[in-house]
């Protein structure tokens, strides 16, 4: 199964990705129209830190047995049975934030449906209209590798001395 | 092998996924004594509200129990169990034999204990069938008097007061959410629930219902009289463990449970609102009454049905909820009143924003956030895990306390649930 996954020592901060993620998941899809839009959109995606400052990017983990689907009272997120993708229905979603109160990544946010006034509770959805995830074709790095879990090891292991990866479950 | 299961909600849902994920081919019975198919019973507020439909708030979709292969009873009530013999018995009188056992029977609100109380006009927030009584009526008389200032009180005020109902809550404590979250919080959320339009008063409980078959009036424990047509009792709720009275299967506040949801009788399992398990913060023995608890309970009480191996690891008090537009969770302990626990606070109650902790020795046992909610589930995990905090007590307060600041804490320690990625998730390549 195809995942996002990070190489923690490539990732220089610049957030590219999260700006390719806000406008992916914008009405427009377009930048400079996308900044414009209201609400603003929100990356999936976020660039956070850790204690030594190191940049951590960091997005929904499509957990294997997720506490989200569980804690969902609108029962709007699902697991796929085919790709293990855990994915919101934003339609169902009442913005009650169980989610967000479960998640142990804090991944899943807040935020209201593009042009409405809805509250939902967003998470990555590995762009599903895409071939690869946006952030994914915007990090400048390398940082952010989008493949199956062995492919990753076998990459991230050549160039060796790379700790620290960050890999999806699922 | 014939999996019966009582109740169809959130526990008995679960539960049959629980069982199909390791038996395709039992036999499973569902029966419940509501009518609909399986609805998220939480979504009565938007339903009250208008904001969801009767048939949006449908748990799972209408094919699911022909998919899962499951035999439907609707609308029958089982009054006991017969545990030598193996089988149910429902209300006519009528038997269902049994192979695995699971009661997932939920609770009901409790009642006013006051004269009148059996009128028509006075409902609890529980039921599908209630919220469609309470919509006439409103839509009738446009006004709405709720007792109790809990969850289920507030959420039912929330409903109606944004269907346009005027709304008043009566609560007997001196402040809403006093079983949720501390004073400081709950007046918070009080004083926005007042400027947004719910009429709210405390230290008051009411003391009798008047009319002729229908309520028309209500007398304040003060011996004030108020006019309504419309009650709505928001009191707690207790566990249906009626069907298991003087059956040897043992009851606390709920029906008992081991860390494998198994009652005492070998093969009977209990989950959801029923079921009486350990608080994972407090390790006390509780009811953790909430969508999440049955569900994950559901699911694993399900699998143990089959074959008994996965252990529960526990039931944890956590609450969130969005009342035009402030959102608070709270988790685990957090209304302290004993010595023993330390409190880190930031409060602006002028912004409606609030952070609190509650540790004990080096342990977060307790979270509450009001406005500023992202991360809430880093704090989760936190507590679920009993995870030695000390590394980041000083920034336990700040918003940018987030997963990356304690991922060693959390993979240090072992799973809760083995599979979640929590520890998985890292390879370290050399
Ligand atoms: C308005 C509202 C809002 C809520 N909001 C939240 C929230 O935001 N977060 C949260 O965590 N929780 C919330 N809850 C609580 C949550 O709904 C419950 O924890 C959850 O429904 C429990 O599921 P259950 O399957 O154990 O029991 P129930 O949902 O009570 O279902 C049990 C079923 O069994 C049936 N039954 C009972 N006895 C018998 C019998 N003898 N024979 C046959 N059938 C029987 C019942 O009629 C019912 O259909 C809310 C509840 C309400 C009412």
């Amino acid at each position: 199964m195809k995942r996002v996954f990070v190489d923690l020592e490539r990732c220089l901060g610049c957030h590219s990705c999260m700006i390719a993620c806000a406008v992916e998941h914008s009405l427009s899809k377009e930048l400079f129209k996308a900044i414009q839009e209201t609400p603003l959109p929100k990356p999936r995606i976020e660039v956070r830190t850790t204690e030594k400052g190191d940049s951590f990017p960091l997005q929904c983990r499509h957990c294997e047995e997720p506490y989200c689907i569980d804690a969902c009272i609108a029962g709007a997120i699902r697991k796929d049975p085919e790709t293990g993708l855990v994915l919101s229905d934003e339609k169902k979603c009442v913005g009650c934030w169980m989610c967000v109160m479960v998640c142990p990544f804090g991944v899943i946010r807040p935020s209201l449906v593009p042009d409405k006034r809805e509250k939902v509770a967003i998470r990555c959805d590995l762009c599903q209209d895409r071939e690869t995830p946006a952030c994914v074709e915007a990090c400048p790095t390398g940082a952010l590798f989008f493949g199956e879990a062995e492919e990753f090891k076998k990459a991230a292991g050549k160039e060796g001395g790379k700790k620290n990866a960050l890999l999806n479950s699922g | 092998m014939h999996y019966l299961i009582v109740g169809n909600c959130a526990a008995g849902v679960n539960a049959i996924e629980g069982i199909r994920k390791l038996d395709k081919d039992g036999e499973i019975t569902v029966i419940s004594n509501e009518d609909s198919l399986a609805y998220c019973r939480c979504l009565l507020t938007e339903y009250v509200m208008r904001a969801r439909r009767g048939e949006d708030i449908l748990y799972r979709e209408e094919d699911f129990y022909k998919k899962n292969r499951v035999n439907l009873i609707l609308g029958k009530e089982v009054v006991g169990v017969d545990v030598a013999d193996k089988k149910v018995i429902l209300q006519d009188e009528s038997f269902l034999p049994y192979d695995k056992l699971l009661i997932a029977t939920g609770a009901t609100p409790k009642s006013l204990r006051i004269k009148g109380e059996e009128k028509y006009g006075v409902f609890g927030f529980r039921r599908l069938s209630d919220a469609e009584e309470i919509i006439k009526i409103a839509e009738r008389t446009g006004k709405a008097v709720v007792f109790g200032g809990g969850l289920i009180g507030l959420k039912a005020a929330y409903g109606m007061k944004k269907r346009g109902i005027d709304v008043y809550v009566m609560v007997k404590s001196p402040r809403v959410l006093s079983q949720v979250v501390d004073a400081e919080a709950a007046q918070i959320i009080g004083r926005w629930l007042q400027e947004n339009g719910i009429s709210i008063r405390t230290g008051i409980g009411p003391q009798e219902i008047l009319g002729d078959d229908e309520v028309e009036e209500v007398i304040l424990d003060n011996g004030e009289k108020v006019r309504t047509n419309l009650v709505i009792v928001g009191k707690g709720v207790m566990c249906n463990t009626s069907l298991v009275k003087g059956s040897p299967i043992k009851t606390h506040w709920g029906i008992l449970t081991d860390d494998f949801l198994q009652t005492n009788i070998e093969g009977i399992f209990a989950a959801g609102d029923v079921a009486e398990t350990t608080d994972i913060a407090t390790g006390n023995r509780t009811v953790n009454a909430l969508w999440t608890a049955a569900c994950e309970q559901g699911r694993i009480a399900g699998m143990n049905m089959v074959e008994m191996t996965k252990r529960y690891p526990g039931s944890i008090g956590a609450n969130s909820a969005d009342f035009f537009g402030l959102p608070f969770i709270s988790v685990g302990f957090v209304r302290v009143r004993e010595e023993g626990y330390e409190q880190l606070i930031r409060s602006n109650p002028k912004e409606f924003k609030y952070k609190k902790v509650v540790l004990k020795g080096n342990r977060l046992v307790g979270f509450t956030a009001i406005k500023d909610i992202e991360n809430a589930g880093v704090y989760t995990a936190l507590i679920r895990k009993k995870v030695n905090i000390s590394p980041v007590k000083d920034i336990l307060l700040e918003d940018y306390l987030d997963y990356p600041k304690v991922r060693d804490l959390l993979e240090e320690k072992e799973g809760l649930r083995e599979s979640i990625s929590m520890q998985g998730d890292t390879i370290r390549i050399a």
